[in-house]
């Protein structure tokens, strides 16, 4: 009898717990919670950590494309949690980011690099970005109350949200050059392009703060990086990457997870949610660099003219 | 007691169960089903069916990147066994490919296209190649007797495969002398494949359900948009899943399918032995038609 009476118990609960377990997105705060679940966590403290790998090549006309590198790369990231009386729920993200640059061949990392084109040997820049945080909050609401989160999955196959397939097209002006780019030319001048799958009953449950079970695709289509020293030759760099969210720490792959425990141990964890630095990119971390070795006297102030 | 018992007795044989249940990458019968998951069916003339969306950009120097077009496309494929006395077990895949160019604002099927650089308005080709199919078959042994392996990544559950193809080969649409003058056909094809590792290794599961992946095409401009000489690339940005049969097709490519691409809604034979279709051949195929009928 007792037994029974647990039993039905325990299923009510369970069908009760089930029913009121699903994220109603058409609430503004809880679509954010959905969204906000993908490539962070809701629970604030909780890290997400996403690691990718893959090939870079060259393009150059008139030349088949060249498997320069190999490249393992992870961004660490965590979510500030705030509320708001008008603008609702709202989130904010801080991370690090590092991508390290291996030889094509037997994926150890460079610490040198030979130029095919230029015959120099050159010293490798791995990307090491800190922070790469978001702009600014991402609220639930405007600043008139209007709701303005959404979750509107694109397409869902068989139970897997699939969002991707467009491209963040970057046309600025380059750290790296001078006043006059809109006369003289040199603009940093890039695409990135990710996609990502995730399954949509993860997202509507409620007892999941973040979406474990996440895989991504992500390229770049860019100039030259700028410590290859390639001078403005013509040409581009064709980056190609697959990856996932990780669930902690150790299961990323050694070679890249050593390297950073070794040589970049802050990227271990995310900035502070209220982290207000300026973000950084290659071009600007390049630029500290740079200077930092012509001010020791390491490189000269300017290279053959 | 009794419940208890055949609780064990279950567990006892559904962990037997498993074990022969599984694909076993050490055998290389199985490694040969692992890989042709990732391309079909495992039952001969079962049809696949590889939805994919996204878009399509511009690169020149000195302007920012153009939304040229959005992608829908779809390539639906059946696989053939073979055997072979050397090689040993085998397989071949078959297949026609539709790939749309839509309107980036409205997502219609674009009929012409407004060429922003030179100002003229030309005929859109989509892709509609018959047949795509592999070249060579696959077989446990390689033409060389080295066994095949299958370079998938495992992890937390997951299974990825990922592969890129740089292409660099005469054009068909250009002269006997590109070694001296230019114009070789210049693209990169990248592939990122997803699927879980339960499916992936389940012997009873004749083909992946839950299968996504996504591409990208960094290439030279398209021969239908008459660019001539004109300095640039074009790239793609896609996503994409198998879906379950020709209905879940999402519109607008069903329908435009239906309406005028229909043989495409099957693969070929089994036994097609014509050569691949590519968008250069059909290019040429057509301007040369336009021309004769000038």
């Amino acid at each position: 009898m007792l037994k029974n009476s647990l039993i039905a118990l325990s299923l009510g609960a369970a069908a009760f717990a089930a029913q009121a377990q699903e994220l109603d997105i058409s609430d503004p705060d809880q679509a954010l919670l959905a969204t906000n679940k993908v490539f962070c966590a809701n629970e604030p403290g909780e890290v997400a950590l996403y690691w990718w790998q893959g090939e870079v090549y060259s393009r150059i006309p008139g030349e088949k494309d060249k498997h320069i590198f190999n490249v393992q790369g992870m961004n660490v990231r965590q979510c500030g949690r705030l509320e708001d009386e008008t603008r609702g729920l709202g989130f904010r993200s801080v991370s690090r980011e590092i991508m390290i640059y291996l030889d094509p061949e037997t994926d150890e990392i460079l610490r040198t690099w030979n130029n095919p084109w230029t015959g120099e040997d050159v010293e490798v820049m791995h990307v090491n970005n800190d922070p790469v945080n978001g702009r600014g909050v991402s609220w639930a609401r405007d600043d008139e109350g209007k709701p303005q989160a959404k979750f509107e999955p694109q397409r869902v196959v068989n139970g897997m949200v699939l969002s991707g397939g467009g491209a963040a097209r970057l046309f600025y002006n380059n750290p790296l050059n001078g006043d006059y780019q809109d006369y003289e030319g040199g603009k940093y001048h890039a695409a990135e392009f990710l996609t990502v799958a995730y399954p949509l009953s993860d997202v509507l449950d409620v007892s999941k703060n973040s979406i474990q079970d996440a895989v991504i695709s992500w390229g770049r289509i860019s100039g030259w990086l700028p410590w290859m020293k390639m001078r403005g030759r013509t040409g581009l760099m064709v980056h190609y990457t697959h990856g996932m969210r990780l669930h902690d720490w150790a299961d990323l792959p050694d070679v890249l997870r050593t390297e950073i425990e070794t040589n970049w141990p802050k990227y271990q964890s995310p900035p502070p949610v209220d982290d207000d630095r300026p973000n950084d990119t290659t071009w600007t971390v390049f630029k500290r660099w740079i200077d930092d070795k012509r001010a020791k006297g390491e490189v000269p102030e300017q290279g053959p003219r | 007691m009794k419940h208890l018992m055949s609780g064990l007795l279950l567990s006892i044989a559904s962990m037997g169960v498993q074990a022969q249940d599984k694909l076993d990458l050490n055998v290389l019968e199985d490694v040969l089903e692992v890989q042709r998951k990732f391309i079909c069916s495992r039952t001969e003339g079962d049809v696949t069916y590889g939805y994919f969306e996204g878009k399509m950009y511009s690169r020149v120097e000195g302007e920012r990147d153009r939304v040229l077009f959005n992608l829908a496309g779809v390539n639906i494929r059946q696989c053939q066994d073979l055997q072979d006395p050397e090689r040993g077990k085998g397989f071949r895949s078959v297949s026609r490919e539709v790939m749309l160019y839509l309107d980036p604002e409205t997502n219609e099927v674009l009929r012409t296209w407004d060429n922003p650089w030179t100002g003229e308005t030309v005929n859109v080709i989509h892709v509609a190649n018959d047949p795509v199919n592999m070249r060579r078959p696959i077989y446990m042994y390689r033409a060389d007797g080295t066994p095949i392996e299958f370079n998938g990544l495992f992890k937390n559950g997951r299974v990825i495969t990922s592969f890129n193809v740089p292409l660099f080969y005469k054009n068909p649409l250009g002269g006997e002398y590109q070694d001296y003058v230019g114009g070789t056909y210049h693209a990169m094809e990248m592939f990122n494949n997803y699927a879980f590792e339960d499916e992936v290794l389940d012997r009873n599961n004749m083909k992946l359900t839950r299968y996504n992946y996504s591409w990208t095409r960094v290439a030279d401009w398209l021969p239908w948009m008459k660019m001539g000489d004109r300095v640039g690339i074009m790239y793609t940005s896609v996503i994409g899943a198998r879906v379950a049969t020709v209905e879940d097709i999402p519109d607008p490519l069903l329908s435009e399918m239906k309406a005028n691409y229909p043989k495409f809604l099957t693969p070929p034979p089994l036994d097609d032995d014509r050569p691949n279709e590519t968008t250069w051949v059909i290019t040429k195929a057509a301007i040369d038609a336009e021309r004769g009928d000038k």
